[in-house]
């Protein structure tokens, strides 16, 4: 017991000794920003009504031409409205890719994201589904069975060319019924996340104004930061193109049985993170406050480095980069390979800007783990 | 160039107090871990090479969803129910083997030998977390897991398939093996003074008698055995840090991890370069040197059983989602703390160096392992932020890191 206490009593002094040298180090070396004036409720306001409301709008206004569309397949089994139910497919992947970092609300509470674009999609599990006609698809093991992966199998790569796709469609009731069961429920996720931001979900994430761990701005940034870290940087370069693996992985990439649209849907994605971080208006018209309004802010009390311009001419330099790549990732990482390393590590300096200096500046601590995933 | 001198100053420091306090003879290690007679090797560890697979093949099967109950404890036990010979492992030589995992979980000489109602016990837990998984998770493969629900939940593009409580039933086996089978019979059994020298085992190293048939001596094939359940599948087992932390799911794998993050980095040379050390004592016969060496390898093994421990349940606390109502967002954190408890289950196996003891009595592991599933009616469910910290703390408390430390 004595010596028990003797460890305590050691551990108190030790500890009091830490605390005095840390706050004596952080006195001296940085200024905290725990109180900055920074008007969070303005920024909020500007995410909510000019950048996220409006992407969502747009997205659910081009899955409803996707419903149309395989609703007008699935009537009429023609080529032509196959092209059609791909062309609005397309349309809606677009426009997903700028609602995806969004997860936060009802899309979290959903999971949105993992229902609507986990690839690669499971061919052999969306088979047997099609085969035996039963399945959850509300199953966290059924998300590589569904959403835009799902579909981009279904209408590119179920057999070996348009006319036998349609074939099958017309043969199969039960492709038919699949069909419809996931872009239906694509668009019951989409109008739920959508009318909760409608319904009042609005006005709270513009209330929790302050900087704690829940607050919205500390939250929405370290979604805003997993997404492009995950999703962006990792999903869709890193992982194809092997960083994470010991070979390239060119089945990995997005759209991998349409092929020829994985950088429309990347640059999408890129422009939607640099836009966000610019406070641009969803529909291109004006900007608004944002992170980078929010780091000049603060930048201006401290004098400190422009982390805002560094991590903007990052974002040039991927967009550079990312250019050169052709349309289809899947023959850029089985010929090509080199510039998708190179994009990937353009993204990555960000990564590092976005997630460590970015994130200091504005005394956020990020809330995710980097899990070791075994 | 400043550093370099630095080095070379406490270099000198080092040696010189080690040249004033310890005049026992110099014993020169080999790089590798290579030790010969005769112009052949004198090492062997095929059975702690076996039962690191099978509890491998093990930990893997219970996520087969096809399989038995009766096979799951057939690899348990390397034998069916009534003690007959089984084949439940898809590796031949595996079923061949005489080698099994139960037989040795909970076994070694210091702890176990004079206490065979706790190694019981303890035997016992590992069937019954085999049992539930297939009575209780397999049931529920396909329904979403909530509060008192078994079931499936995402984690990222993983799915983790968790009890009515929340534990990863397969992470709570894997991890608790890893103190109960490997940490047990390296740390307690083939590098304890008792076991190396009983009976006239230290008269026959003094003669280098060898045992029969065989190219070694006893003591020489104890120490060897220690040294196999943390590089029995290294990918060069004579010189296995090139690969450290990926050549198990085990002490391997999570000496690795430790020894990347950058407060505990030397950690695995430490401990490789003790077990070349000690190799080398045994043969020149100091036996104070190998068990200088075998009070190093109980610290740091110990030591990454607890950094780990620590690590898991501090990741958890920032896992688990901010709106503990989103019973969705789960499964990251499920996976960590299953790992953590396992961990805390392992430390009942942890050894203090200059003591006969663990660093935590079972009494003190089961108190913390209850108060993990008992902030309320769910288990992990219903964990709370304070409990994770104050276990977290109550285990750096005995070793010589910070929760910060092996937290990060």
């Amino acid at each position: 017991m004595l010596k028990y206490l003797n460890i305590r009593v050691a551990t108190f002094i030790l500890s009091m000794v830490m605390i005095v040298l840390i706050v004596a180090c952080s006195v001296e070396n940085e200024p905290t920003v725990n109180s900055d004036n920074f008007n969070r409720k303005t920024m909020l306001t500007n995410w909510a009504d000019n950048i996220i409301i409006p992407a969502y709008e747009n997205y659910t206004d081009e899955i409803s031409g996707l419903v149309k569309a395989k609703n007008d397949f699935i009537e009429s089994r023609t080529i032509e409205n196959l092209e059609s139910l791909k062309s609005a497919w397309l349309n809606a992947y677009i426009a997903w890719q700028s609602v995806s970092m969004f997860e936060i609300g009802k899309a979290e509470q959903l999971s949105l994201r993992d229902f609507t674009n986990v690839f690669p999609a499971s061919k052999e599990d969306i088979e047997a589904n099609i085969a035996s006609g039963t399945y959850d698809l509300s199953l966290p093991s059924s998300r590589d069975q569904q959403g835009f992966p799902a579909l981009d199998y279904l209408l590119h790569g179920s057999a070996e060319s348009q006319a036998m796709i349609t074939a099958r469609f017309d043969s199969e009731v039960n492709m038919r019924n699949y069909l419809s069961e996931i872009v239906d429920r694509l668009s019951s996720l989409s109008i739920a996340v959508l009318q909760d931001w409608s319904a009042g979900y609005r006005d709270e994430f513009i209330s929790k104004d302050g900087s704690t761990a829940s607050s919205s701005v500390n939250k929405l940034v370290n979604d805003y930061m997993f997404y492009y870290e995950r999703a962006l940087r990792a999903g869709k370069i890193g992982i194809p193109a092997g960083v994470f693996s010991n070979t390239p992985l060119s089945d990995r990439v997005e759209a991998f049985y349409r092929k020829d649209v994985s950088k429309t849907l990347f640059m999408a994605s890129l422009n939607a993170t640099i836009d966000f971080f610019n406070g641009q208006f969803f529909d291109g018209s004006d900007q608004g406050a944002s992170l980078q309004s929010y780091l000049n802010f603060l930048n201006s009390v401290t004098q400190g480095t422009d982390v805002s311009s560094l991590i903007n001419d990052q974002f040039t330099r991927t967009l550079t980069q990312a250019e050169s790549l052709s349309e289809n990732f899947y023959s850029e990482v089985e010929n090509n390979n080199e510039k998708m390393l190179e994009t990937y590590d353009e993204l990555q300096s960000n990564t590092i800007l976005l997630k460590v200096d970015m994130f200091q500046a504005l005394n956020i601590q990020v809330d995710y783990v980097d899990a070791d995933g075994d | 160039m400043k550093q370099l001198l630095m080095t070379a100053m406490i270099g000198l420091i080092l040696i010189s107090c080690s040249d004033d306090e310890n005049p026992s003879p110099r014993i020169d290690a080999p790089d590798t871990y290579t030790f010969e007679r005769n112009g052949s090797s004198t090492v062997a560890f095929n059975g702690q090479t076996n039962r690191i697979m099978m509890a491998e093949e093990l930990v893997d099967a219970m996520l087969d969803f096809s399989i038995t109950k009766e096979r799951l404890l057939e690899m348990y036990r390397n034998e069916t129910a009534s003690g007959d010979d089984a084949s439940p492992f898809d590796d031949a030589g595996l079923n061949a083997a005489s080698q099994n995992i139960k037989s040795k979980v909970a076994a070694s000489t210091d702890y176990f030998a004079a206490n065979t109602s706790e190694s019981s016990q303890i035997k016992a837990d590992f069937e019954f977390w085999i049992s539930a998984q297939v009575e209780e998770v397999f049931p529920n493969q396909n329904t979403v897991a909530s509060p008192g629900t078994p079931g499936q939940l995402a984690d990222g593009s993983s799915i983790r398939y968790v009890n009515a409580r929340g534990l990863v039933l397969n992470q709570v086996v894997a991890k608790s093996l890893l103190g109960a089978l490997m940490a047990d019979q390296m740390l307690n059994n083939y590098l304890s003074a008792d076991v190396l020298d009983a009976g006239n085992k230290r008269q026959d190293n003094d003669n280098e008698l060898l045992e029969d048939g065989e190219n070694y001596t006893t003591m020489e094939h104890y120490w060897d055995e220690g040294y196999g359940y943390l590089y029995g599948t290294s990918l060069d087992k004579k010189n296995p840090n090139s690969t450290i932390g990926q050549d198990d799911s085990f002490l391997n794998d999570y000496t690795g991890t430790v020894n990347n993050d950058n407060d505990f980095t030397g950690i695995a040379d430490e401990i490789f370069n003790a077990f070349k050390l000690g190799r080398a004592a045994i043969i020149a016969r100091s036996y104070d040197v190998r068990d200088e060496q075998a009070k190093i390898i109980r610290d740091r093994v110990s030591k990454v059983i607890a950094i780990r421990a620590v690590a898991y349940l501090q990741q958890a606390k920032v896992a688990l989602p901010d709106d503990r109502n989103n019973t969705t967002a789960y499964g990251t954190a499920f996976q960590l703390l299953s790992e953590g408890y396992g961990f805390v289950y392992s430390l009942r196996f942890t050894r203090m160096p200059d003591s006969d003891q663990p660093y935590f009595t079972k009494a003190e592991v089961d108190s913390m392992l209850s108060s993990l599933l008992e902030d309320g009616p769910n288990g992990l469910w219903d964990v709370k932020n304070s409990t994770l910290d104050s276990i977290s703390e109550s285990i750096a408390a005995r070793f010589d890191f910070t929760v910060a430390q092996a937290g990060s």
